[in-house]
């Protein structure tokens, strides 16, 4: 099997990749340069860096991507696109991974990207990194070696599809980096700026690096990103203290009316979601008919409205309408589309369940939307015993599994599977799902993981969600993108599908300021 | 009530030991001899704050158990089409941004603010004047422990406690009064040690334990009813700090429960939309502004009223 956006032949392979990598990345540097200015410190804030070595980092990828770049990353469209690598071929029996390096790619340090240092980063992460993302793709890995100056064999024990999407999140890393052998301390990466000074929950300063591979990029001085939690980032955008952050959708609306800012959109959604305890229910709740009763009472229209306006989709999948993994038939017959109370009533009626009876533990985050939740189902007439937590507390408290519903959110993810993961009876942090535990499911991800194939993939992964919407382990009420504020001075930047502000054919790279 | 004895009744008097009263202590005899320094218009603007003090806080405390048959909707009702609204005749105070009704919320908080205060006052007067005055009576190494605890416990800031507690055993409106209550504990207890040493030194009470009064027996009897002034003025303080605190708590997602219509958790909730609702922060601000200034008038009101010194010179002033 090749990779989608891949020819048969290696040599038309490599061409073909390059020359897409060019009429991706020129147009957008043409016209930059007819327009752009040079200098300028751009001021971002969106979310945290919680280390400062990539390849062991459990938080987001907003920060760290300024410095550190991948052999692949996810294009605007949630496709993986080659990044370090110009291209990258898939063996027919899906084992084989062979990927040939950019030619002219340095270090920080201006040492030249060679086909061992990828060697070396991909054996660091498969031997000293525990957990984190990567962890189940690495196991799979059989091994990784370097035939030649720029190309990087990877050989997997078995088929494993997301294994090119999840590379994006394999940063490469200088081996010279400080710490290298236990946790790197400063990263040298290839990215278009700098690991500067680095202020834990603070900020850090990234300048330029003007060794940077693709054409004359980057067009700002450096980056300065704010790492603040308590920053009041749309006071900090009126007043031009920061040029792009993350704000709220009811905080942007009122940004957007200023004039001098507008809001754009992550490409890929936030799913909102609820989840019954499914590592320990208690009756009723261990019973579908009393999950699918109480689903039966939660407007999905309304929630969605309330969360994001015009802007929320309500569904019944993991995805949104328009991606490669939605269904529309599975959307279409959503039971859940509307409420429908009586039938809510009746149902827990004849499930023998007395709703005033019984106090549901709700737990969530805390947040507006759960509220609008807890009410509704409280029209059934069961007590509510809502708890708010902050993230410490919440991951905490999920992991007790003394609790019943709870309604959270998951932001934007690499690939599919890393959604799925979620819902594996060994997945990583499964907590905000129930902790599902059910082997036929974690069968039927396997098989989809690898299967090469991405339509029988896609048919695999919707049987998988089938069995979850079956058990009503999770239901989902819909998606909305995350809001970005980006200040009118800010030219040539448009978020990407993730949190990644860089990307191969986008991101902050290419971003510059407009000059009074 | 309190100063029983001071007034020729109760305790002192049933034990028989009320021979030596402390009304002829050297406070009152110092005062007898200082000058008088209250004037009187001070004593009248201090009079007509305390009544108009104690009017609003008799409305609120009105509105607070007559919050069902005031409270024109459910209180946690939503109408998620009427988010933000300003005030109109379906809803007097506006809805917030979940849409309900902000005047319900706002009676149906008085409740809990209420609640709160004396609940968090009560645990705090328990834990602090009932350990400590108890503790004091049985002897140096209790009064050790207890104290040395209560030292602990008052190194930290009470904000900075409550958090802590909160965090550790959970939000809630139980988990908030048993935080205030820690953390308020000290200021009852100090308060009661240095009453029940002044009182322990006078002969009264030496008197009482020579007519064989056991310890406990002489504290409830003979010592209580002179420290209960100084710590019910002591409460009257607490009380505003408690609802002030559990208003931060709220304001920080640590108190009640989410929807839980607390005058805190109101300011909090609708601190994120002051530009687009600024009616729905603006009144409980104002409600909460009005009972703790309310409260602080009245609790100085009652601490003159109670502090035998200020009545003495009072009666002076008056002759």
């Amino acid at each position: 099997m090749k990779s989608p956006s891949l020819t048969l032949d290696r040599r038309q392979l490599m061409l073909g990749a390059a020359t897409a990598s060019l009429v991706a990345v020129m147009p957008v540097s043409l016209s930059a340069q007819e327009a752009a200015s040079r200098g300028g410190v751009l001021r971002y804030a969106t979310l945290g860096l919680d280390t400062s070595d990539p390849h062991r980092h459990t938080g987001s990828i907003a920060v760290q991507q300024l410095y550190v770049e991948a052999l692949t990353s996810i294009g605007p469209d949630g496709r993986v696109e080659p990044f370090l690598a110009e291209g990258y071929e898939v063996s027919d029996d899906g084992l084989t991974y062979t990927f040939a390096l950019r030619d002219g790619v340095t270090f920080h340090n201006g040492d030249p990207v060679t086909a061992e240092d990828v060697v070396a980063n991909v054996e660091r992460v498969r031997t000293n990194v525990k957990g984190g993302w990567l962890a189940s793709a690495m196991k799979l890995v059989d091994g990784v070696n370097a035939p030649d100056d720029r190309t990087v064999v990877i050989a997997m024990k078995e088929p494993y599809a997301p294994l090119a999407n999840l590379l994006s999140e394999l940063w490469i890393v200088s081996p010279k980096s400080d710490g290298w052998n236990e946790t790197i301390t400063t990263p040298i990466g290839t990215g278009p700026f700098v690991f500067g000074e680095w202020k834990p929950q603070i900020s850090l300063y990234a300048p330029a690096y003007k060794g940077y591979w693709r054409g004359d990029m980057p067009y700002l001085d450096a980056v300065e990103a704010n790492l603040r939690e308590d920053l009041d980032k749309s006071g900090a955008m009126r007043v031009g203290d920061l040029h792009i952050a993350s704000v709220p959708r009811d905080e942007a609306r009122q940004l957007a009316k200023s004039g001098d800012i507008h809001v754009s959109q992550l490409k890929d959604s936030t799913w909102y979601f609820v989840s019954f305890n499914n590592r320990k229910p208690r009756p009723p709740f261990d019973d579908p008919r009393v999950r699918e009763a109480i689903m039966y009472a939660v407007d999905k229209q309304a929630f969605m409205n309330f969360l994001a306006g015009d802007d929320g989709v309500v569904t019944n999948q993991l995805v949104m309408p328009g991606h490669v993994y939605f269904d529309q038939g599975l959307h279409d017959a959503d039971k859940h589309a509307k409420p429908d109370l009586e039938k809510a009533k009746a149902m827990l009626a004849e499930a023998g369940v007395k709703p005033e009876e019984i106090t549901i533990e709700f737990l969530s985050w805390q947040e507006n939307y759960p509220q609008v939740v807890v009410q509704m189902v409280r029209q059934l007439g069961f007590k509510v015993n809502h708890v708010a937590l902050d993230d410490l507390g919440a991951q905490n408290r999920l992991g007790q599994y003394d609790w019943d519903m709870n309604a959270m959110a998951s932001g934007p993810r690499a690939d599919i599977f890393l959604r799925f993961v979620r819902l594996m009876s060994n997945g990583p942090n499964p907590v905000l799902w129930g902790g599902v535990q059910d082997p036929e499911l974690d069968a039927i991800v396997e098989k989809a993981v690898a299967e090469t194939d991405e339509a029988k993939r896609k048919a695999l992964y919707l049987k998988a969600w089938d069995r979850v919407m079956d058990n009503y382990y999770t239901v989902v009420l819909g998606h909305a993108a995350n809001t970005i504020a980006i200040r009118e001075e800010v030219q040539g930047y448009e978020p990407g599908f993730t949190w990644s502000p860089n990307w191969a054919t986008g991101g902050i790279a290419q971003t510059w300021l407009k000059q009074d | 009530m309190a100063f029983a004895h001071a007034h020729g009744s109760a305790g002192p008097q049933r034990s028989g030991v009320a021979v030596v009263a402390p009304v002829k202590d050297d406070r009152e005899a110092r005062a007898a001899s200082e000058p008088v320094s209250d004037p009187r218009g001070q004593r009248r603007a201090s009079a007509l704050g305390a009544l108009v003090g104690g009017a609003i806080v008799a409305l609120i405390a009105l509105a607070a158990v007559c919050a069902p048959l005031i409270a024109p909707h459910d209180p946690l009702a939503q109408d998620l089409l009427s988010l933000n609204q300003g005030p109109s005749a379906a809803h007097l105070l506006g809805t917030d941004h979940l849409g309900r009704d902000v005047f319900s919320r706002l009676v149906m908080g008085a409740r809990v603010t209420l609640l709160v205060g004396l609940g968090g006052t009560c645990v705090a007067f328990v834990l602090g004047a009932v350990c400590g005055l108890t503790a004091l009576a049985l002897g140096r190494i209790p009064e050790a422990i207890v104290f040395g605890a209560i030292d602990v416990v008052r190194a930290m800031p009470g904000i900075l406690l409550a958090l802590l507690l909160i965090v550790a055993i959970g939000a809630g409106t139980g988990p908030v009064l048993l935080a205030l209550g820690l953390s308020y504990a000290p200021h009852f207890a100090y308060v009661a040690r240095a009453a029940y040493k002044r009182e322990a030194a006078q002969d009264y009470v030496r008197a009482a334990g020579l007519f064989g009064g056991g310890r406990l027996h002489v504290l409830s009897l003979h010592i209580l009813p002179n420290v209960m002034g100084g710590l019910i003025t002591q409460g009257a303080i607490i009380l505003p700090r408690c609802i002030v605190t559990e208003s931060v708590l709220s304001f920080l997602g640590l108190g009640s429960s989410p929807d839980a219509p607390t005058w805190g958790r109101m300011v909090s909730d609708a601190s994120r939309y002051l530009e687009i609702a600024p009616h729905a922060i603006l009144i409980p601000v104002l409600a909460l502004i009005a009972l703790t200034v309310s409260l602080l008038l009245v609790g100085d009101a009652v601490r003159a009223h109670l502090d035998p010194l200020r009545r003495v010179q009072a009666a002076k002033g008056a002759a």
